[in-house]
C-alpha cells in the first residue's frame, strides 16, 4: 500500500536554497571576525606599531653607518619593508589562531558548525578575516615607518601580491594552528617554536649572503624567505630570488596548505567530538 | 564505595553514613555539653609564615604550570633576537667597547627578559583574580599588606630571576658570557626583578581590563626596555636624549648588569646603585599604600 502524502502544514516554506555559496552567512561570518580584529585593534595593532618602530629605532642606533645588506640598498631601506612584512605575516597568524581557538574553548564553535555553512565557507571566512586584519595592521606599520624614514615604492605590485599571499599562507596556518591546539598553552608553543623563528631568521631583517655558505640553506628551506623577499622587492627593486618563483612556490604552498585544512575541517578533526 | 550504599528507609533513598551520623545526633542528649571545646584562633606571630609562603608557592605554582609561555617562550624570544641582531649587524664585525657585539647585546637581552617577566608575572596574576572575582580568595585569609605585597613581589622576582637564568643558560653555548663582578649581577638582576615586579603589582591593582595592562606593556615596559642601552650603547644616542637616559633606571639596570657579565659599562655604577636600590624603596611603599588602602581591590 502506497503511504498517503500527508497535506504540508499551513505556513510550510521549502527550505532555503542558498545556490552554490552561501553569501549571506559567509559575508556574516566574515564581518563577525572581522569586528572582533577590531574590537582588539588597540592592543594588537597598538602593540605592532610600537614593536616596528621600537625595531627601527633601535637598529637605526645599533647599526654602524652606511651599512649595506643589499647592493645599492640603505640599511633602513632594506629593514622597514622586513619589519613590515613581519608584522603582516604575524598578525594574520594571530587573528586566524586566536579568533577559531577562543571560539574553540569558549563552547562557541558549535554555534558556527551547526549555522547551515559548508567548511568551506567557514575556513574561507576566518581566513579571509584573518588575513583582512593582517593587511590592515601591515598598511598601518608601513605608513607609520613611512613618517620617520623614506620609503620608496617603485612597483606597488609585487608588494601587494605577495602581502595578499603571505597573509593568507599565515591565516591559513593560524586556521590550523587553532583546530589542533586544545589550550592556549599549546598556540603559543606554536607561536614560539614554529611561526616566530620562521618569520624572524627569514630574512625580515638579513640577508642570506650574511650567513657562512654552509648555512644559507636554512634560509632557502623556509618558505617566508621567498614571501618576505618578494614584498621586499617592491620596495628595493631588488631580490636575492627572482619573484616569479617565489611567487609560484608561495602559491603551491598556500593551495596545499589550504586542501589540507579543508580536508581536516571537513572531517571535523579536533573541532567536533 | 560505602558512601554509595543506600538504604530504603521512610524517607526514601539516604546514603548508610548520613542515616548512621543522624541516628547518632538524636540518640546523644543535646542538653549535655559539647564533647570537645572549640579550637581557639590560632597564633600566627608577628608574620604569617605559613600564609606568605603559601600565597608565595601559589604564585610560583601559577606560572610553572604554563612554563612553555612564561619561561621557555621568552627563552626562545631573546635567543631570536641574539640572532637577528647579531646576523643583521655582520656576523661579529662590529665591535662595541671593545667587545664582540654579541657579547655586548647578551647582558642587555637577558635584564631585558627578566624586565618584561617580572612585570607580566604580578600584573597578570592580579588581574586575572580581580577579572574573575576570586581575589577575594587572597584578600580574606589572615595575610597582612606587608604578607600580600611581599609574597605577589616575590614570586614576580622568582620568575624574572629564573628567566633571566635560562635565557643566560641557552646563550652560554653560542656567548661566552663570564661572571665578571658576581655582587653586581646578584644586585642588579634581584633589583630589575623587583622593580618590574613592584610596577606590575601597583599595574594590576590599577588596571580594570586587560586593555589597560596591554597598553601599559606594550606602551611603557616594552618601549623602555628596548632603549635603555639594551641593543646599543647610550653613547651613540644624540647629546640631548643622553642625558635623558642618564635618569632612567632601566639604563641603570641594563647597564649594571652587563657590567656584572660582561666588564662593561656606561654610566656610574655606584650612582646606578644606589638609583635603583632608592627607586624599589618607593615603589614598595607606594604599592604598600595601595594594598593596605584596598584601592581598587575591595569595593
Amino acid at each position: 500500500m502506497k503511504p498517503q502524502a500527508l497535506p504540508e502544514p499551513a505556513g510550510w516554506r521549502p527550505p532555503r536554497n542558498w545556490g552554490r555559496i552561501g553569501w549571506p552567512a559567509l559575508w556574516a561570518l566574515y564581518r563577525r571576525e572581522l569586528l572582533r580584529y577590531l574590537r582588539i585593534a588597540p592592543e594588537s595593532l597598538g602593540g605592532a606599531l610600537i614593536s616596528s618602530l621600537l625595531f627601527l629605532a633601535v637598529f637605526t642606533l645599533a647599526w654602524p653607518d652606511r651599512l649595506q645588506l643589499q647592493p645599492g640598498v640603505s640599511a633602513l631601506v632594506f629593514l622597514a619593508p622586513g619589519i613590515a612584512g613581519y608584522a603582516l605575516f604575524h598578525n594574520a597568524f594571530e587573528n586566524a589562531a586566536f579568533g577559531l581557538l577562543y571560539d574553540k574553548l569558549e563552547g562557541m564553535l558549535g554555534d558556527i558548525l551547526m549555522a547551515p555553512l559548508t567548511p568551506a565557507e567557514i575556513l574561507c571566512a576566518y581566513v579571509a578575516a584573518a588575513a583582512t586584519g593582517g593587511l590592515i595592521t601591515g598598511s598601518a606599520v608601513l605608513l607609520v615607518l613611512a613618517l620617520f624614514m623614506p620609503l620608496p615604492l617603485p612597483a606597488l605590485l609585487p608588494v601587494l601580491a605577495f602581502a595578499v599571499l603571505g597573509t593568507l599562507f599565515f591565516a591559513l596556518l593560524g586556521f590550523l594552528t587553532g583546530m589542533w591546539a586544545e589550550k592556549w598553552d599549546r598556540y603559543a608553543v606554536v607561536d614560539t617554536f614554529l611561526v616566530m623563528p620562521l618569520g624572524m631568521l627569514s630574512g625580515s631583517f638579513f640577508t642570506p649572503a650574511i650567513l657562512p655558505e654552509t648555512a644559507r640553506w636554512i634560509m632557502q628551506v623556509n618558505p617566508v624567505f621567498y614571501l618576505i623577499d618578494g614584498f621586499r622587492s617592491g620596495f628595493t627593486g631588488v631580490s636575492e630570488v627572482s619573484p616569479l618563483f617565489g611567487f609560484a612556490l608561495g602559491l603551491v604552498l598556500t593551495i596545499g596548505l589550504g586542501a589540507l585544512v579543508w580536508r581536516l575541517l571537513r572531517r571535523g578533526w579536533r573541532v567536533q567530538s | 564505595m560505602r558512601l554509595l550504599q543506600v538504604t530504603h528507609g521512610a524517607s526514601g533513598l539516604v546514603p548508610l553514613e548520613m542515616r548512621r551520623y543522624v541516628q547518632a545526633m538524636i540518640d546523644s542528649n543535646p542538653s549535655a555539653p559539647p564533647a570537645a571545646t572549640p579550637p581557639a584562633p590560632r597564633q600566627l606571630g608577628q608574620i604569617n609564615w605559613l600564609g606568605l609562603w603559601t600565597l608565595y608557592l601559589k604564585e610560583v605554582r601559577r606560572f610553572l604550570n604554563v612554563i612553555t609561555q612564561t619561561v621557555m617562550a621568552p627563552v626562545v624570544t631573546a635567543l631570536l633576537f641574539l640572532a637577528i641582531f647579531t646576523l643583521a649587524l655582520g656576523r661579529g664585525s662590529m665591535v662595541v667597547h671593545g667587545l664582540p657585539y654579541a657579547l655586548f647585546l647578551a647582558p642587555g637581552l637577558i635584564t631585558m627578559t627578566m624586565l618584561q617577566n617580572s612585570f607580566a608575572n604580578t600584573s597578570s596574576s592580579v588581574l586575572i583574580s580581580k577579572v574573575q572575582g576570586n581575589i577575594v580568595d587572597v584578600l580574606m585569609p589572615p595575610l597582612s599588606t606587608f604578607e600580600f605585597t611581599l609574597a605577589y613581589a616575590a614570586a614576580g622576582v622568582t620568575r624574572g630571576l629564573l628567566v633571566g637564568l635560562a635565557t643566560g643558560l641557552a646563550m652560554l653555548p653560542f656567548v661566552p658570557l663570564g661572571l665578571n663582578a658576581p655582587h653586581a649581577v646578584l644586585w642588579y638582576a634581584l633589583n630589575a626583578s623587583l622593580m618590574l615586579a613592584l610596577l606590575g603589582l601597583i599595574g594590576g591593582i590599577w588596571a580594570e581590563k586587560f586593555d589597560h595592562i596591554a597598553a601599559v606593556t606594550n606602551f611603557v615596559v616594552v618601549p623602555l626596555s628596548f632603549l635603555s642601552g639594551t641593543f646599543y650603547s647610550v653613547e651613540r644616542l644624540p647629546e640631548e636624549w643622553s642625558f635623558v637616559a642618564h635618569f632612567n633606571p632601566f639604563f641603570y639596570l641594563i647597564d649594571g648588569l652587563r657590567f656584572g657579565l660582561v666588564g662593561v659599562h656606561d654610566g656610574n655604577l655606584i650612582f646606578g646603585a644606589i638609583l635603583v636600590g632608592v627607586v624599589n624603596l618607593l615603589l614598595w611603599a607606594l604599592a604598600y599604600r595601595l594594598v593596605a588602602s584596598g584601592y581598587k581591590l575591595k569595593p
